[in-house]
């Protein structure tokens, strides 16, 4: 039952702070100002209603033709709606609602017009005051800016050009220093033979019988390169070279009696190896290929 | 046990050179125009090594070794690679015997003379392990029990380089167990117009109430051209053949040159020099000859060393292959050695 008694106040509690809300004076009367002037009544309690909140000004009797209310734009501080416009002997009876957007005084003709375009001048001030609910003291204000401090090196873009120089500059060092490291590797390196002076020593000390036993595999693999390089057989696969070189008739006999000298168990043939390549025996760079037609 | 290394006689050498020729001839009447891959196949039989032929389905792998298995008289079995396959499955496993109740031993697949292992990279490693473990020791063990395998043991694998989709790659380790890789090319235009007159020539085979198309494995004449005692004395033969400190270097060269070449990354291994000495001996003795030249080298350098050759990933990002390496190195032999 207490219960019950608590809840009935607290939604009779809430509907009076409704009706307080919501500004409405529709029992007030036109009441004017010292001036004479049409203001709007304040609420019961007294004070204006603030920005934002609907108020009523009802029962304003106004002279002349029919009031219409004007659209407002955005920038306008007032909105107002006319709820009921009543005729009034000649005159007009009218129950205004406004929203007030800005605080301050303002003043309803500014958002009238008669509905038969005639001027409004005859019509007294309608003054009506919005409160701000926000305090002037205390209120949120941005940052002050405050001055930038440039960097040590004179700003971003300078550091970026800065860094570019030094990489580009790191670059061409680096690539200095490879260079001369591989010049200088180049130098020491021993200077890579050509075939025509690996095969003489090779054939000399052969037909002279000196070979020594890991000079012989040499010579064998070097007449098969000086040969596959005679027939143009560079780009043939290795596998097929020395079938076809086998076959040729120049070359085959060569070959095989060299495998045999060399391969046999009992080294046969070893009698005819030395007339068989002295035609090796002072080959220069340039006769490598050999007589034209050796294809 | 007893080892062979004295000379081959000219008699023996004959005799050998009938016996693989009467192979061939019979391979040949059911195979077209896979003479290299036959001669891999004897090599390998020979110098006791394993044998991984890499092809696209449908040259004719599997047909091969089954007629090659039904001409040369040895036992042979084949075991299809799959991704659920256990070591069990190919090696053996202990079963109750409910009669004793004792656990006794049932050998698996493994335990014969010539092994088909039909797609190897579809199985899981430790499949292609257990395998590969029984190839390199010769020996299984079962529970407890260690036993010999036959003798002589050849594992023929055979794998498809293109679809690689739920398969597991062997690795490098694995592949040096392989004493060659032999590359499958497509036959000739004239070899396939062969093959396809060949297979239009079969018939129909009635059995029981109906009947079958005949394939070309119904046609395998499974009497043998020769013995045992005949593979014996061609291995025997194998092991005579004379290399010469020549062929040793060049086989020494090329093996150093896979290592410096820029382009690899894992040159040849010591094996693969053995792998070349042997395959080059069964080449020379199919040849006719006592002794090995280079050109059995260049012949089986792509067989016995490209497995064994590892590129580096920028050399096969800029498009390099193996052979294309391999050829280079080939190419280099006899030249200055690298720095």
């Amino acid at each position: 039952m207490r219960l019950q008694v608590a809840a009935c106040a607290l939604v009779l509690g809430m509907l009076g702070a409704a009706a307080s809300a919501t500004g409405t004076h529709g029992d007030s009367a036109q009441w004017r100002g010292p001036q004479g002037e049409a203001q709007a009544p304040r609420s019961p309690s007294g004070t204006p209603p603030s920005v934002g909140m609907p108020a009523r000004w009802n029962d304003i009797v106004l002279s002349g033709t029919e009031l219409v209310a004007v659209s407002a734009d955005r920038k306008a501080p007032l909105a107002l709606r006319i709820v009921a416009a009543r005729a009034h002997g000649d005159a007009f009876r009218y129950d205004f609602e406004y929203w007030g957007l800005e605080p301050g005084a303002h003043d309803l003709r500014s958002l009238l017009q008669r509905r038969d375009g005639s001027s409004i001048a005859d019509l007294p001030e309608l003054r009506v005051e919005i409160r701000s609910v926000l305090t002037t003291e205390g209120a949120p204000l941005p940052n002050a800016p405050r001055p930038a401090e440039l960097p040590s090196l004179g700003g971003y873009t300078t550091l970026l050009v800065a860094g570019a120089v030094v990489w580009v500059a790191g670059l061409i060092a680096l690539l200095v220093v490879r260079r001369r490291r591989r010049a200088a590797e180049l130098a020491t390196q021993p200077r890579v033979r050509s075939l025509a002076e690996r095969l003489q020593p090779l054939v000399e000390r052969a037909m002279r019988g000196e070979l020594a036993r890991e000079e012989r595999a040499q010579l064998e693999l070097s007449l098969v390169a000086l040969w596959r390089r005679r027939l143009g057989l560079e780009e043939t696969r290795p596998a097929e070279v020395l079938v076809q070189l086998r076959a040729h008739p120049e070359a085959g006999p060569l070959l095989q009696k060299l495998e045999e000298w060399l391969h046999r168990p009992d080294a046969r043939g070893a009698a005819e190896i030395p007339a068989l390549l002295a035609p090796y025996r002072a080959l220069r760079e340039d006769e490598l290929d050999g007589p034209k037609g050796a294809r | 046990m007893t080892t062979t290394s004295a000379p081959v006689a000219s008699s023996d050498l004959a005799r050998t050179e009938e016996y693989i020729r009467r192979v061939r001839e019979r391979v040949g009447t059911v195979v077209v125009g896979q003479d290299v891959v036959v001669e891999r196949l004897l090599i390998a039989l020979f110098s006791g090594g394993h044998l991984l032929l890499q092809g696209v389905p449908g040259l004719a792998k599997t047909l091969l070794v089954s007629t090659l298995s039904k001409s040369i008289d040895l036992g042979f079995a084949r075991v299809q690679f799959t991704i659920d396959l256990l070591p069990s499955d190919i090696l053996g496993s202990e079963v109750l015997d409910q009669r004793t109740n004792e656990f006794r031993v049932r050998k698996g697949p493994t335990f014969t003379n010539l092994l088909l292992a039909d797609e190897i990279n579809r199985a899981a490693p430790k499949v292609q392990g257990a395998l590969l473990e029984a190839m390199q020791e010769r020996k299984v063990t079962i529970g407890t029990e260690t036993f010999r395998l036959p003798a002589p043991f050849l594992v023929i694998a055979t794998q498809n380089p293109v679809e690689q989709a739920g398969t597991f790659e062997l690795p490098e380790a694995q592949l040096d167990r392989f004493m060659l890789v032999h590359r499958l090319d497509y036959p000739s235009a004239d070899e396939e117009r062969e093959v396809l007159r060949r297979n239009a020539a079969l018939g129909i085979q009635r059995q029981d109430k109906g009947a079958i198309v005949q394939t070309e494995f119904d046609v395998l004449d499974s009497r043998p051209v020769g013995s045992v005692s005949e593979i014996v004395a061609a291995m025997e033969a194998v092991n005579s053949i004379h290399v010469s400190d020549t062929f040793i270097d060049h086989v020494v060269e090329v093996v150093h040159r896979t290592r410096a070449h820029p382009d690899v990354e894992l040159g040849c291994s010591p094996r693969a020099g053995i792998s070349l000495i042997k395959a080059s001996r069964a080449r020379a003795l199919m040849h006719g000859r006592s002794y090995v030249i280079p050109e059995d080298l260049y012949a089986l350098a792509e067989d016995a060393l490209l497995h064994r050759m590892r590129l580096k990933y920028g050399s096969i990002a800029e498009g390099k292959t193996g052979r294309q390496v391999l050829d280079e190195v080939l190419r280099s032999m006899g030249g200055e050695a690298r720095a």
